[in-house]
């Protein structure tokens, strides 16, 4: 099988969606993300059995590359650190499914894969994050991707009131018509709702991204 | 003024000023922030349960917060919980006469993902 290594659709997701989700849990909790950015819309879904791993089921839809990916993915927090005053993680995950092509794109089903890793740094002001994600197909081709997100609060907010962060991503597609993209967006966050607006200066296109945690 | 005078006024301002002295858990209360004491927890408090404060690692988000109040919350002891991400604590009240211990607390934040600092009980009323 043909090893594929994969990213660049899934750096909204991921530089957006997997780094910012916190994508492992609390011990039980659950949590639904929605994205839409300037290569791909995806939707995730994944259950923390464990407070160090989560496990869910991802779809995404490549619109670039015409195809789709169905698979199960698990993410593992590999490590933790903890300050007063700061968190920092070190995630690494890996998917495993099918893809096939759509619309113009006549590439049959076949076995499909992405490894990845994580790693963010936050305060209550502060936020920056890094992902790096390769992925492969047996019938759709193979892609790399790394992304980088740096956030400020503008304003420090406790517990169940609005939070508001200023961001901006930059991803690094060597594959893309534009291997480098930058989305400027805002994120808001409250209680169990995260959701963020950004706009893809490179492309012109809408960056979309809302998760709830159950 | 004579020495029994004295030790009459003395005695006399001590009783007066004894009401404005707060029980340990209303000194507590009063440190306290809004944040810290949510209404349901004031009642849970009023029925007689006991208050338990946990300094907490790493709490920076309201994903972070909401991890411990569930944790915390799904336990059958445990009546209310919150958390004060400017004091860096969880808070939370125990029902009447139940019981957790400390080795539990640690362990229930480890599972939501952060790291205790400290777990203080404040006396009760």
């Amino acid at each position: 099988m043909r090893v594929f290594i994969f990213a660049g659709a899934v750096l909204a997701l991921a530089s957006g969606g997997i780094a910012d989700a916190r994508p492992v849990s609390y011990e039980g909790g659950s949590t639904l993300i929605v994205e839409h950015d300037r290569d791909m819309s995806a939707i995730w879904a994944h259950y923390t059995p464990h407070h160090r791993y989560s496990i869910g089921y991802r779809g995404e839809w490549h619109r670039e590359d015409d195809h789709a990916f169905h698979g199960a993915q698990l993410t593992w927090l590999a490590n933790r650190w903890f300050g007063e005053d700061y968190q920092a993680n070190l995630y690494l995950f890996g998917a495993a499914g099918l893809a096939y092509g759509v619309d113009d794109n006549p590439a049959g089903t076949g076995a499909a894969g992405s490894l990845g890793l994580m790693a963010d740094w936050e305060t209550r002001r502060w936020f920056v994050s890094y992902m790096a994600r390769g992925f492969a197909g047996e019938t759709v081709g193979e892609k790399a991707m790394q992304s980088a997100r740096l956030g400020v609060a503008p304003y420090v907010a406790n517990y169940g009131a609005l939070h508001t962060w200023l961001m901006v991503q930059v991803e690094h597609n060597p594959q893309a018509e534009n291997p480098v993209g930058v989305t400027p967006l805002v994120r808001f966050f409250q209680g169990p709702l995260m959701a963020e607006f950004g706009w893809s200066v490179t492309d012109d296109k809408p960056f979309l991204q809302f998760q709830y945690r159950f | 003024m004579s020495i029994r005078n004295l030790a009459f006024a003395l005695a006399l301002a001590l009783s007066v000023s004894a009401p404005a002295m707060a029980s340990p858990l209303a000194m507590t209360q009063e440190e306290l922030s809004e944040a810290q004491i949510t209404p349901s927890m004031q009642t849970a408090l009023d029925e007689g349960g006991s208050l338990v404060i946990v300094d907490v690692l790493g709490a920076v988000c309201d994903f972070c917060a909401l991890a411990m109040t569930r944790t915390f919350e799904r336990r059958s002891e445990v009546a209310a919980a919150t958390v004060d991400l400017d004091a860096k604590t969880l808070t939370f009240v125990l029902h009447e006469g139940a019981e957790l211990e400390n080795a539990t607390i640690t362990d229930l934040i480890r599972r939501s993902g952060y790291q205790e600092n400290g777990i203080r009980r404040p006396e009760a009323r």
